[in-house]
């Protein structure tokens, strides 16, 4: 079986991260799963950048933490991260950056491969920031690829910058694969041949599977300030938005984000902010807007590292307690958070029907690992996972006529949810007002109106509960002697960590976060006979959520708050630890 | 607000009354609610021929008061509210009925950013310079040294002066009224709504329980209206110099008027449709391609 890592590291600003996103469409194109983690520091230049990249031809949920082949782009990446290359690994480094018979790496049987970058640059005249592409042409010599996918991946890329742009890029990733053909004609142990019969598949970002999935779901105006790790997601839909009959407004602040969303879904149109806890805490009047005047709202929140600016690039599950009790007063909201691409688009399908269906805000919390990150999926997952769309009780024009003037906004209904009108419509004079609201939408203070509209609001989540909510989903043998309990993006490391056990646990996956049903999930959670709780912050927040709804105490922790994602190393080793 | 009135009013009329006003007896806010009213009806407007999005305060408690579809925002945000609501359904008329502190204040980079971006929306500034709703403070618009809650040594900030803000921002329509002349303001906001791009009608009025300073009479000495004299709102330098003029005399009439393409006119995917008129089923497999 073929499970291989490669690293890349280099300077920010020379095209690491293409570099990488460029072999995982290697790899998927030949036929295997592919899975990406980079990791870059908030700057532009100068700064050290690295992604890894597994490979393998059974489906990988995450990366690990060993390297089969390291790949120097500067002296930096070998000096960091020598002790990642597994036994008998390869290292791919420019021998006049740096002396290796200093800085060896000892008894690991390692092979150096010496890819003379600054050399090759000098002689074909080529500019520094073709050195990405002499070293993709390496490694594909390296792991036996084929070039071709990569000649027709630089076309692709740069099809719109001419013929002589794409000339100049296949010239470079040519000199670096022949170089390394004439001075290691031999090959390599490490290969990943184009297999014979190939199954398509795509290789996607959480962050484009959720704007795929939006833009799918009618999502007519996607609002957004900047903020990693959600600017590729302002980046894509923006991209997207002439061709597919979207607005995309970059605003002022995310203040204007989402009172501007909250506008554009009050008159009619699906509407979407995303943005991370920062950017976030700035919108949190804005949510409350969204419930008290039931406003139809999906927001992404894309965690990092707080507190405050915190650190910015890197990845954290640390603001689920946050988004759950966002919001000065009590409204309902709908809290989901998927732990794979497929999921983030199914979770954004689905999340526009429930904000119109609940007539209340959505969220989608994602994270730096997640989003960024890419990861290879069926090519058809898009087109295969149907949701149609479901505007709850909105009303036509025609229902709005035969009301005959009588429409009320915040009619009282037994399910919570009242039918709602869209302004400029005949017959739908009404107001959605911020303050407190009798039923017509003007503002009381009286206490029976009053009760009546935080019953009717709090009633929604009773009927979410009913209709939409799901049970967490446990993955492995149901009769698992130890149960690890986790939600969103640790999902890919502990179904990598139970693969790399043989299935020694069983995983409970929570994506269906708020609102939590109380008896099913209190009658699950006794049936497991020992839990580990998995969490990518430092105060365990699923647990204390979990406690908080039915009592039930994690006693085995798993926390990891480094900025780093949790490794399926470092799951199996606390597993071991608990004598299971 | 407290509506201590509980008689709904019945079918909407064409008047656009609702609940009666819970203003104080003498309010500004009754001069501007009646030129308002009066400008409905002179665009043939029906209660839901426009969206209205009002701000928090005074200015704001007209969301009971006038019987239009409407949205009643948070403090400082009814803009962004009123331009979400404008990309939405670039067909509908967009108002925003808002207060100094709310619009100048805490909505002060939503104001600059909207007119920025000539917004196809009008918005009603009622100006008063001081804070009612909270039992007096200074508002962004208050008179430098006035002496309010807040400030009792008298305010050190100078105050803002919405129409030059709103001039060098890219406003593309600039008029200021005065809500005890209520005919010239009503064609004030006629022509404000009427006008394409971002139209700002900044109205002087009498706060007349917590200003005593800028009262009825103190304006009525310093009032002139533009129509009287040579200004030319095309010139924006002409503009710039009457929005310099802040006491000594002060300027009422369109300002400033000037063209310049709206952002919903500047993109290619709503001439055809609005927003909410597309379907939101959307084919995206066409998109699969790129991530192969």
């Amino acid at each position: 079986m073929i499970d291989l890592t490669i690293k890349i590291g280099g300077e920010a600003g020379f095209g690491i991260m293409t570099t990488g996103l460029l072999l995982g469409k290697i790899a998927t194109r030949s036929g295997y799963h592919a899975f990406e983690y980079p990791e870059y520091p908030s700057l532009i230049r100068g700064g050290h950048n690295v992604i890894e990249i597994r490979i393998s031809d059974e489906k990988v949920y995450s990366q690990e933490k060993k390297v089969d082949i390291l790949v120097c782009l500067n002296k930096d990446t070998y000096l960091l991260h020598k002790n990642e290359v597994k036994e008998g690994g390869i290292v791919i480094l420019d021998e006049s950056k740096v002396d290796i018979t200093k800085e060896k790496i000892s008894d690991k049987n390692i092979t150096y491969i010496n890819l003379p970058l600054a050399q090759i640059i000098q002689e074909a005249k080529l500019s520094n920031v073709m050195i990405n592409n002499i070293a993709l042409g390496a490694i594909v010599h390296v792991a036996g690829a084929d070039f071709k996918i990569l000649e027709d991946l630089i076309t692709q890329i740069f099809a719109k910058k001419g013929q002589e742009v794409i000339d100049k890029n296949v010239q470079a990733a040519k000199l670096g694969l022949d170089h390394l053909a004439q001075a290691y004609a031999a090959g390599y142990q490490i290969k990943i041949p184009r297999k014979t019969e190939i199954t398509p598949r795509m290789y996607v970002s959480g962050n484009e599977m959720i704007g795929l999935a939006a833009i799918a779901a009618g999502c007519k105006f996607y609002c957004a300030y900047p903020m990693t790790p959600s600017s590729a997601l302002l980046h894509f839909m923006a991209g997207k938005a002439e061709k597919h009959g979207l607005v995309v407004k970059h605003a002022e602040d995310e203040i204007a984000v989402i009172n501007m969303a909250v506008g554009a879904s009050w008159a009619g149109a699906r509407s979407m902010v995303g943005t991370s806890g920062g950017g976030f805490a700035l919108m949190v009047e804005g949510v409350s807007l969204a419930g008290i005047t039931e406003t139809p709202i999906v927001i992404i929140m894309g965690q990092r590292p707080g507190p405050a600016t915190g650190m910015p690039t890197w990845t954290e599950q640390g603001d689920l307690l946050f988004i759950i009790h966002a919001g000065h007063g009590e409204f309902p909201k709908i809290v989901l958070a998927p732990g794979d691409a497929e999921e983030a688009y199914r979770l954004t399908r689905e999340a526009f029907n429930f904000a119109d269906i609940y007539q209340t805000p959505v969220f989608i919390m994602g994270d730096k690992y997640i989003q960024e990150g890419h990861q290879s999926v069926d090519e058809f997952t898009i087109t295969n996972i149907q949701i149609p769309g479901n505007r709850g009780k909105l009303l036509t024009q025609d229902q709005l006529i035969s009301a005959a003037g009588k429409y009320q906004r915040y009619a009282l209904s037994p399910d919570g949810i009242s039918p709602r009108a869209l302004p400029g419509m005949k017959n739908s004079l009404h107001q959605s007002n911020s303050y407190e609201h009798r039923e017509d939408g003007h503002t009381t203070e009286e206490a029976g109106e009053r009760v009546d509209q935080v019953n009717k609001r709090n009633k929604k989540l009773d009927t979410f509960l009913e209709n939409h909510a799901k049970l967490p989903v446990i993955y492995g043998s149901k009769e698992a002697p130890l149960t690890l309990i986790s939600w969103g993006s640790m999902k890919a490391p502990i179904l990598q960590a139970m693969k790399d056990s043989n299935y020694l646990f069983n995983y409970l996956h929570f994506s269906y976060i708020w609102p939590l049903p109380k008896d099913q999930l209190t009658e699950l959670l006794m049936t497991f006979k020992s839990t580990l709780l998995v969490e990518n912050n430092s105060q365990a927040q699923l647990g204390q959520l979990i406690t908080m709804v039915t009592g039930y105490q994690i006693k085995n922790k798993l926390l990891k708050y480094s900025g780093r994602p949790i490794y399926p190393e470092e799951i199996l080793e606390k597993v071991k630890t608990l004598q299971v | 607000m407290n509506t201590t009135n509980t008689t709904t009013p019945t079918i909407p009329t064409p008047s656009f009354d609702g609940y009666f006003p819970t203003w104080c007896p003498g309010c500004g806010n009754f001069g501007i609610w009646a030129a308002i009213k009066g400008a409905f009806k002179a665009l043939n407007y029906t209660p839901e021929s426009a969206a209205v999005v009002f701000g928090i305060g005074c200015s704001g408690n007209m969301n009971d008061f006038l019987w239009v579809d409407s949205f009643h925002a948070l403090h400082g945000r009814a803009l962004p509210t009123a331009i979400g609501v404008k990309i939405a359904n670039h067909n509908l008329p967009v108002i925003a009925i808002v207060g100094d502190g709310d619009c100048y204040g805490e909505g002060g980079n939503h104001f600059i950013h909207a007119c920025r971006g000539n917004h196809d929306i009008t918005v009603i500034v009622h100006d008063n310079r001081v804070y009612g709703l909270t039992t007096g403070q200074v508002a962004p618009t208050a008179l430098k040294g006035f002496k309010a809650k807040s400030t009792p040594a008298g305010i050190i900030e100078v105050p803002v002066n919405p129409i030059a803000l709103a001039l060098t921002q890219g406003a593309t329509f600039i008029a200021q009224g005065f809500s005890g002349d209520i005919n010239h303001l009503t064609d004030l906001i006629v022509k404000g709504v009427n006008h394409k791009g971002f139209s700002l009608v900044n109205i002087f009025q009498p706060c007349v329980t917590f200003n005593p300073i800028t009262s009825y009479g103190w304006y009525r000495e310093r009032i002139y209206k533009l129509d009287q004299t040579n200004h030319d709102p095309k010139d924006m330098t002409k503009a710039l110099t009457r929005a310099m003029e802040l006491e000594e005399k002060i300027p009422i009439g369109i300002i400033y008027d000037t063209d310049r393409p709206t952002y919903t006119d500047s993109l290619p995917q709503l001439q055809n449709s609005t927003l909410i008129d597309t379907s939101i089923s959307t084919d995206i497999s066409g998109l699969r391609e790129e991530f192969i």
